[in-house]
Order: structure tokens, then sequence, then C-alpha cells
């Protein structure tokens, strides 16, 4: 079972690794690094597009108290949802991909699952960045925004623990795989992203402050799009199911991942 | 001090015959286990490796090497057992495993070096070695893809011996590259191990145990059949490998035999078919008979004896050293055979290859042969200490690629001593003393 502390000890190879997948990544491609940048606006443009012109989806007033804007509304849900299907889908992919490496040489495989999070991190990053900007463009601006980082920390410490169960899981059954892309497009819709809790019955609304992922959506909007603090309930399911993920999911990897590796 | 130690390792492997793949598969089959096969790729292997020693792993292919060396190399954990390492270990089990075909040398001999465990400044230190002991030059900055085949292996092997580690262990890959190239290699490996690196290798090449390793297991389905200095491992299990040889000829010979025969009322067969075919008035094209390939030739020249001789050609029972020792090889050639080489090898019982001579090293002429003959080998006076000797013999092709007989370690000879010991060690080198006086020395 592989220590945090171990795993620090590999911290140059974590760091290379994440740097040949970025390098790597747009090798050979005439735009590189304005792909990372391309996909999320499209995403956008086409959401923006059919709930807010053909279904006449109304954002809420935002915290300068007249903007009213229902892309930058939608794109700080988007922002939070792609950090989480990202971190996800790269942890599944990292842990296939790494196998080469993992059976003909020791490193904690813990290694290349971090690294696939720290790209997916950047790319959050990243697109936070634009967030901003944008917000700036129209006046929307506070120092709540500051917030915006410990959010993405909690997004991605609980995504990478579901994440890791699921790596390990698809060596086996690769099933998940497919599986994970279903159960991704259903949670989409299943979380207020671009639409908002009050068009719901009050039944539904119940129901879906089950799913974590109303709490994550909902808080990046208080402190990036209304300016305000999000609720210490919202403060409390964030904490404690990143925290239930993250230490649940490296438990059971630590334990299984080299049994597995021998599967690779 | 033992750098490893190997305790009773067992590693066992699910076969998995018909696995459920899917998540349905598993819910609904009942009998989970069935299907599951077990099997023991390594069983209860202990062995101790010294700190500082070169050590061979040799068996057969899936008798369990790898497995060992991915146990001892943290890959893999034993099923029962244990693996007790002191030191930092480099794994050299694929060549340039890591590699990233779209980025360049440069980036990936960084990325490689911080898998094998070193520090970004280490890697700075030790690149213009690597780069210019790959002998990659300007390449470095293009991308590995462009790489020929040897380019990639010798960039891969050059990073991980640059890493300097407590102990390297190296799987099948030093049969890599050209000439030159395998012998830098062994040279680096020689400064590794003076440096007192622990190196333990797989491999197929009994030379470079015998004469490069100090200890060596012998691997078989996952048991260790013998351990022990090199040299005796290496010559025990190339007799084996010798006798299933030869046991293996036996068998290709007696299915000949039989092959023959059916071949040959096949062969009568399809001739009467044929006959059957042309007497039909067509304008078809007649059927191909079957081929029918003959059977493989016994070899044209075989061994019918062999004697170790006094000089007047008496049967000896054993050798005496410094006297003449004929060595009278019998053959029969079955067919004139042009030019054959007559080959004779000696080791010692501890494995040792004292020496090898042939006719064509020798420049004899031997010329065609045809019939029974004798070829003598005198060695006058005996050069080989007191001793026990195993010695080989080899009948060949006038290339050396052919062997028309190939008796591997088939006698033993002893030799015993004169009376007066002349020499310490396997062989009494023939050399003289004189003792020369310098006359500027004042007296």
């Amino acid at each position: 079972m592989s220590t945090p502390a171990q795993v620090w000890s590999y911290r140059t190879l974590i760091v290379n690794l994440a740097q040949r997948e970025l390098k790597s990544r747009y090798k050979r491609s005439l735009l590189g690094w304005m792909w990372s940048l391309i996909n999320p606006a499209v995403t956008l443009g086409v959401y923006t597009v059919v709930f807010g012109i053909f279904f006449g989806a109304e954002a809420p007033v935002a915290g300068n108290g007249e903007s009213q804007v229902f892309a930058l509304w939608l794109f700080c849900g988007l922002v939070m949802w792609n950090l989480f299907s990202g971190v996800i889908n790269t942890a599944i992919s990292s842990f296939s991909g790494a196998g080469g490496l993992l059976t003909r040489t020791y490193f904690p495989p813990e290694c290349p699952m971090i690294a696939g999070l720290i790209t997916v991190v950047i790319q959050a990053l990243l697109e936070g960045g634009i967030l901003i900007f944008f917000m700036i463009v129209i006046g929307n601006l506070s120092f709540t925004m500051l917030l915006i980082l410990p959010l993405f920390a909690l997004m991605a410490c609980f995504a990478f623990g579901v994440g890791l169960v699921l790596g390990l899981m698809n060596i086996r059954y690769r099933d998940v795989f497919y599986l994970t892309g279903i159960a991704m497009q259903v949670l989409f819709y299943a979380t207020p992203i671009v639409y908002q809790m009050s068009i719901l019955e009050p039944t539904a609304q119940a129901i879906l402050r089950f799913n974590p992922l109303t709490s994550y959506v909902g808080a990046i909007r208080q402190v990036a799009y209304f300016l305000t603090f999000p609720t210490l309930g919202s403060w409390f399911v964030m904490i404690t199911s990143a925290a239930v993920s993250l230490v649940g999911g490296w438990m059971i990897f630590s334990r299984w991942a080299p049994t597995v590796i021998e599967e690779l | 001090m033992s750098a490893i130690v190997v305790d009773g390792v067992s590693k066992k492997f699910r076969l998995h015959t018909d696995r459920a793949h899917s998540l349905k598969e598993l819910v609904t089959r009942r009998d989970r286990n069935a299907g599951v096969d077990q099997f023991y790729a390594l069983d209860d292997v202990s062995l101790e490796i010294p700190e500082g020693s070169m050590y061979a792993l040799v068996g057969h292919n899936g008798s369990g090497k790898s497995t060992l060396l991915r146990c001892i190399a943290g890959i893999y954990r034993p099923t029962t057992g244990s693996v007790k390492v002191q030191g930092r270990i480099s794994t050299l089990l694929e060549l340039g495993a890591g590699f990233h075909p779209d980025l360049t040398g440069r980036e990936n001999v960084y990325m490689n070096a911080t898998i094998l465990g070193m520090s970004k400044k280490q890697i700075d230190g030790v690149f213009d070695e690597i780069v210019e002991f790959a002998g990659i030059g300007d390449f470095i900055d293009s991308p590995v893809k462009i790489y020929s085949s040897g380019m990639y292996v010798r960039l891969g092997f050059s990073v991980a011996i640059h890493v300097d580690p407590e102990i390297l262990i190296i799987d099948e890959v030093i049969a890599v590259g050209d000439q030159e190239f395998q012998r830098r290699c062994f040279e680096h490996l020689f400064e590794l191990r003076r440096r007192g690196v622990t190196i333990v290798v797989v491999t197929h090449g009994m030379d470079t145990v015998q004469t490069m390793c100090d200890r060596a297991a012998w691997l078989e389905h996952g048991v260790l059949l013998d351990e022990g200095p090199a040299p005796a491992v290496a010559s025990k299990y190339l007799r084996q490998v010798n006798e299933h040889e030869q046991e293996h000829r036996a068998l290709v010979s007696e299915r000949a035999v039989a092959a023959s025969e059916a071949a040959d009322a096949a062969a009568l067969l399809a001739i009467e078919e044929v006959k059957v075919i042309e007497s039909i008035p067509s304008e078809l094209e007649p059927a191909q008979p079957e081929v029918v390939l003959p059977p493989k030739p016994a070899e044209p020249v075989v061994l019918t004896g062999l004697r170790f001789t006094s000089a007047a050609g008496k049967p000896i029972s054993s050798a005496v050293v410094g006297e003449p020792l004929r060595i009278e090889i019998d053959y029969l050639a079955s067919s004139a055979v042009e030019n054959p080489v007559f080959g004779i090898a000696v080791h010692s019982v501890s494995g040792w290859h004292v020496t090898g001579v042939n006719t064509k090293i020798s420049h004899f002429p031997v010329g065609v042969i045809h019939g029974a003959g004798t070829v003598v080998a005198t060695m006058n006076p005996l050069r080989l200490n007191a001793g026990e000797y195993l010695i080989s013999i080899g009948i060949t092709d006038p290339q050396i690629q052919h062997f028309y007989v190939d008796e591997f370690q088939g006698w033993e000879l002893f030799v015993r001593e004169s009376g007066e010991l002349t020499a310490h060690g396997i062989v009494d080198l023939p050399l003289t003393w004189s003792l020369e006086l310098d006359s500027s020395t004042p007296d």
C-alpha cells in the first residue's frame, strides 16, 4: 500500500508524466493549445443557443445587480462539470494507459493517476481564468471569486476518489468505461447546470439535493456569478463528500492496484 | 552481505480460461471459480544474491525467470514468501519502455530517467554522457518515432545504465545492438560491478553466464533446480539442453523413417492417380499429385567412436600431465563430404571452457572424406593439469554452420599428475624463466 509520503518522493516522475501528457496532447495539430479552449467554447455556444434562445431560459440577475447573461451563468456550471467529468475520464484512461510502464518498472501506481489529475486541473484553471475574464468584461467582480480555487480543489478531490475506483475496476471489467459514459450523461442532466433548480417541483428539488454535484455547481455560481458566499450546508456537503471520496478511493486503489497491475 | 534475499517465494497466477469480462457475466454465472485455473509461476524459491555480485537466472522460456525478476523489482507481489532488497533498484525489463513516440529523444530521456528514479539535477549531470553512449548525435532533438530501432534501443539502454543504481535488474536485453554496442555495454556493466553494483540478469547467453557472472540460479517450471557458482550451473544447464536436443533428434529421425515409409506408399498411390487422370482424354490440366517432401536425410557423417590413446596409440584410461595425448575420432561418411571441420572442446568440470580447437582454425586440410576413417588430434605434451575434464566433439560443414555431429561434453577425460607438480590451476602454460642482470648495477 502506497502512502502519500511514498508517492510524494516520486513527485518528479508525476510532474514528468503530466508534462509528457500535455506536450504530446496537441503535437502535430495546427491550432495546438487553442483546442483546449475551442472545446468548451463550442459546448457553451451550443447550450446557450439551445437553452437560452430556443427554450428561452433566463439567467438570474448577477451579483452586480444589473447583468443577466445566460451564457456566463451557464459557463460557471460547465466549468465545474468539466472538471468533474474530466478528472473521472482521465483517471480511467490514465490507469489503463500506464499499464505498459507499470508492468516494466516499479513506481507507485498512484503516480500516473495524479499526473492525469494535474492535466485536468490545469485545464480547469484555464477555463476558470476565462470565466473571470468575462465577468470583468461585464463588470461583475468581487473578491468572492478567489473561492473558486478551494472549490476546484474540493471538486478535484471528490472526482479523483471516484475516478481511482472506476479506473481500477475498468481493468477487470471494461463495462465500467461504457457505464461511466452513460452515467455521466444522466448525471449531467440530474445536476442543475443548464437549468435553474427553481423550475423544478419541490419533490424533484429535494431529490436533486442528494446529488453532491448540486452543491458544487451551486457554490461556484454563488462565488463567481452572484458574488456571495456558499451556504454552510453546501460547504459541509462538499467537504464531507470530497474527504470521504478521496480517502476511500485512495485506500481501495492502494490496496488493489498491485493485484490489478498483474492483469494489465 | 546479501543485497537481495528471496525467501520461499511462490507466485500464483490465475489463468482465466473463461473469465467474466462483463458485469452481467459476473452476476449471472453460478460457479464463479469454474474456468479459473491457477498455476504457480514460482514455487517456493529461495536464494540470496550477494552484494556487488553479478547473478544470472537461467532456464527455458516460461520457467519463471522474468516473474522472479519482477518480484525482486517490486512490480509483482509474491503470493507467499518474501523478498528483501537492500539498495536502490533500477530495472531494465524492456528498453525504452516509457518512450513516447511523439516526444523528442531529449524529452524521453528525462522521462525515462525519472521513471528509473532520478531527479532532474542528476539527469542534467549525466545527460551528455547518455547521448554520447547511445551515439544518437543530433537526433536527440527529433521525435523518437523517426529513430531506427537500433537507435531507439541504444538510447533506452544508455539511460538505464546511467541511472547509477545500487541494484540493476536486466531482463534479456543485453543482446541488442551491433557488436560494437554490445561490447560497450559489457564494458559498462563491468564498470558498474567495479563500483559495487549488484547486477541480476536473465540471459540465454551461456557465454555471458560463464565469463561474467559470479553465481547463477537455474529455474525450471518455477522451481529452483540448481544454484551455485555460475560456470557450474551453466554447464549443467547446457548439458541438459543438449540431452533434450538429442532426444528430440532421435524422435525426429524416427518420425522421418515412419514418414518416408508412408510417403513411399503415398507416392505410389499418387502416381497411379496421375496415370488414371492422364488416361482420361480431356482438355483439363491433369491434377498435380500432392508433393510429398522427402524425409530429412540422415547426416552424411556420423561419429562411430572416440578414444584417448598414448603416443604409441594404446588406449589409456587416464592421461598424464606433460605426456603426449592423442584423441582419436572415428567417423563414417556415408557419402562424399568435402572439407568437413572436426572440432574438440575441453571444459573443466566446474564449467570453464578451457579450450576449443578445430581443423579449420588450425588450417588442417581434411579434404574429401568418404567411408570410415579416423581423425587424430595429438597434444604433445598435454598441458592440462591434473583433474577431470569434459570433452565435446563436433563435426561440421566447411562454414561451421551445420553440425553433422554435436556431442556436447560427451566424454570424461581424467588427467593425473606425473609425480612432480609443475603448475597450479587448470593449465600448464609453456613458459621459461630467465634472469637478466642489469650490468650497470654496482657490485
